[in-house]
């Protein structure tokens, strides 16, 4: 019963973070664009924070940068439990163009720290990073929740 | 007492630390720390082709975007003695001021937001969407455009695009004006900026700033003057104000957005016939050339050996901007909610701020403040 409730408080308020660890903001401006009325992302009980001591759903844009190996791990385990961390982009999944000689990227992101979902895209559309995070999330999020208990 | 703000913070949308150094609420001196993003691009475009290059140069900032792309076209068009035929030169300027366009909403968006004003912020970001959604139908993509090649632009364009462009600015148009009389005679956000944030024009040239921070305070340069297009072919006004301050700066690029519109018209209506793309063969060289991107003065500096770039420095506006920023705009203001809302006013764009490294001799990066690598 209470993991029922439980349940329902934890997929209808999402807290969204966006850590940006090193891309060109394309994403992120995609992220910002998504409060507009057009897209409205707090109709579907989705807030964003930007502060990662409150967030649900931790939204990674950007390949890990240098200055990012160790500090990617720490923001994750500010977040607290029940968590999870989405990759919008490219870059957190492959590196894209900067994963070459001479850029100093490590990604994937996955590697740092687990990422229950990716988005591909060079940035993708508003609309596909509110698909995928109302796609996995709130489902994500409550099966972590039982899996914490 | 030091209050550190970032990297990953409610009031910030990009990865950079503040350090506000602070006496009682007032904030004395503040410093910046960079280095959160920096990918090392100039180092990958060394040795590429400009095929590559010009994709690079396009993710070196995503909101400013399309300028870097011209830019980097205009530079290696001026080495290998390219001219590029009108239509495409009209079609660049549309493309750059609906991403001027753009931009500048983002820009006051955020600072409405950084001030905790959600009405405006809300207005201000669904005008945005339209001019978004005019990008999308030129170039169509909605960030990241890809939509100049060396020697003109990839694809043209006619009635089916230009009529909902103009359709989508006039939408614009309607809403903007109240947008703007909320933000420039309501006098709840007047308190909050007037006077807040100031810097000089003396303090804006030593500072480099650039673009419409550094118009906000009577700086008089925009490279759109002295362009070969703008110069040719169009009319427009370099808006400038005195204040100086977030007030200013907010107001100059509200007031930029009309002159933007204006141009768009203008290229739409004298839209010459022809090709959009000449085929170009890259020599050696080296040029020089600088832009106006929302921000401020783009410089690409490009040195070819045969169709390989040999060198290229990169230079953007956000640097001096937010150089100036900490040494001038957040001395002495009053609260340190001020200086997040003063930050914010700079339109800091960490992405174009960082590609500057020096490795040490163990071959560890750090990353130094601009003024101490020159």
């Amino acid at each position: 019963m209470l993991d029922a409730i439980k349940d329902v408080v934890r997929k209808s308020s999402i807290h969204v973070c966006i850590v940006n660890c090193g891309g060109c903001n394309g994403c992120d401006v995609e992220c910002v664009a998504l409060l507009s009325p057009r897209y409205d992302l707090e109709q579907f009980g989705i807030y964003v924070h930007n502060n990662p001591r409150e967030a649900d759903v931790l939204l990674l844009t950007g390949a890990v940068t240098e200055q990012w190996k160790d500090n990617l791990k720490r923001i994750y385990d500010k977040a607290p439990e029940p968590k999870i961390a989405v990759a919008v982009g490219n870059c957190p999944i492959s590196g894209d163009v900067f994963a070459q000689e001479g850029g100093h990227v490590n990604a994937p992101a996955s590697n740092f720290i687990p990422v229950a979902a990716e988005i591909p895209g060079c940035p993708p559309r508003p609309n596909e990073i509110l698909e995928a995070i109302l796609a996995v999330g709130p489902q994500a999020i409550a099966d972590r929740g039982r899996e914490q208990k | 007492m030091i209050v550190p703000i970032g990297p990953i913070h409610p009031a910030l949308k990009e990865p950079i630390r503040l350090k506000l150094q602070t006496e009682g609420e007032r904030v004395v001196k503040a410093e910046i720390e960079y280095g959160y993003v920096h990918r090392g691009i100039e180092k990958i475009i060394e040795g590429k082709t400009w095929q590559k290059g010009i994709y690079l140069s396009e993710r070196v900032c995503g909101i400013c975007s399309y300028e870097h792309t011209q830019t980097f076209a205009e530079t290696i068009e001026a080495i290998s003695d390219v001219d590029v035929p009108p239509r495409a030169q009209f079609l660049r300027v549309i493309a750059n001021e609906l991403d001027r366009i753009q931009s500048h909403l983002l820009a006051n968006s955020t600072f409405f937001k950084s001030m905790d004003h959600e009405t405006l912020f809300m207005h201000v970001l669904e005008l945005r969407e339209y001019a978004m959604d005019s990008i999308e139908l030129l170039t169509g993509n909605r960030v990241n455009m890809g939509w100049n090649v060396v020697g003109g632009v990839k694809m043209d364009a006619d009635e089916r695009h230009f009529e909902p462009i103009l359709e989508n600015l006039k939408k614009i148009e309607e809403r903007f004006e109240i947008v703007r009389s909320l933000f420039a005679e309501g006098p709840a956000l007047a308190l909050r900026c007037k006077g807040i944030g100031y810097m000089s024009k003396k303090e804006a040239i030593k500072g480099r700033a650039v673009g419409p921070i550094g118009r906000a305070s009577d700086v008089k340069e925009d490279y759109r003057v002295g362009h070969y297009t703008y110069d040719d072919y169009f009319d427009f006004k370099v808006i400038r104000r005195t204040e100086g301050d977030n007030y200013a700066r907010t107001l100059t690029r509200f007031d930029e957005i009309p002159e933007s519109i204006s141009l768009v018209r203008q290229a739409i209506e004298n839209m010459p016939d022809g090709e959009v793309r000449t085929p170009a063969e890259i020599k050696s060289g080296y040029a020089m050339r600088r832009n106006e991107a929302p921000r401020g003065e783009v410089t690409y500096m490009i040195e070819t050996n045969g169709n390989l770039i040999k060198n290229i420095s990169i230079r953007t506006p956000s640097i001096p901007n937010m150089d100036s920023c900490a040494k001038y705009m957040i001395r002495d203001v009053p609260t340190v909610a001020d200086a997040v809302s003063t930050y914010a006013s700079c339109d800091p764009c960490v992405a174009c701020a960082e590609r500057v490294a020096i490795t040490d001799e163990a071959g560890k990066t750090i990353v130094k403040r601009w003024d101490e690598v020159i």
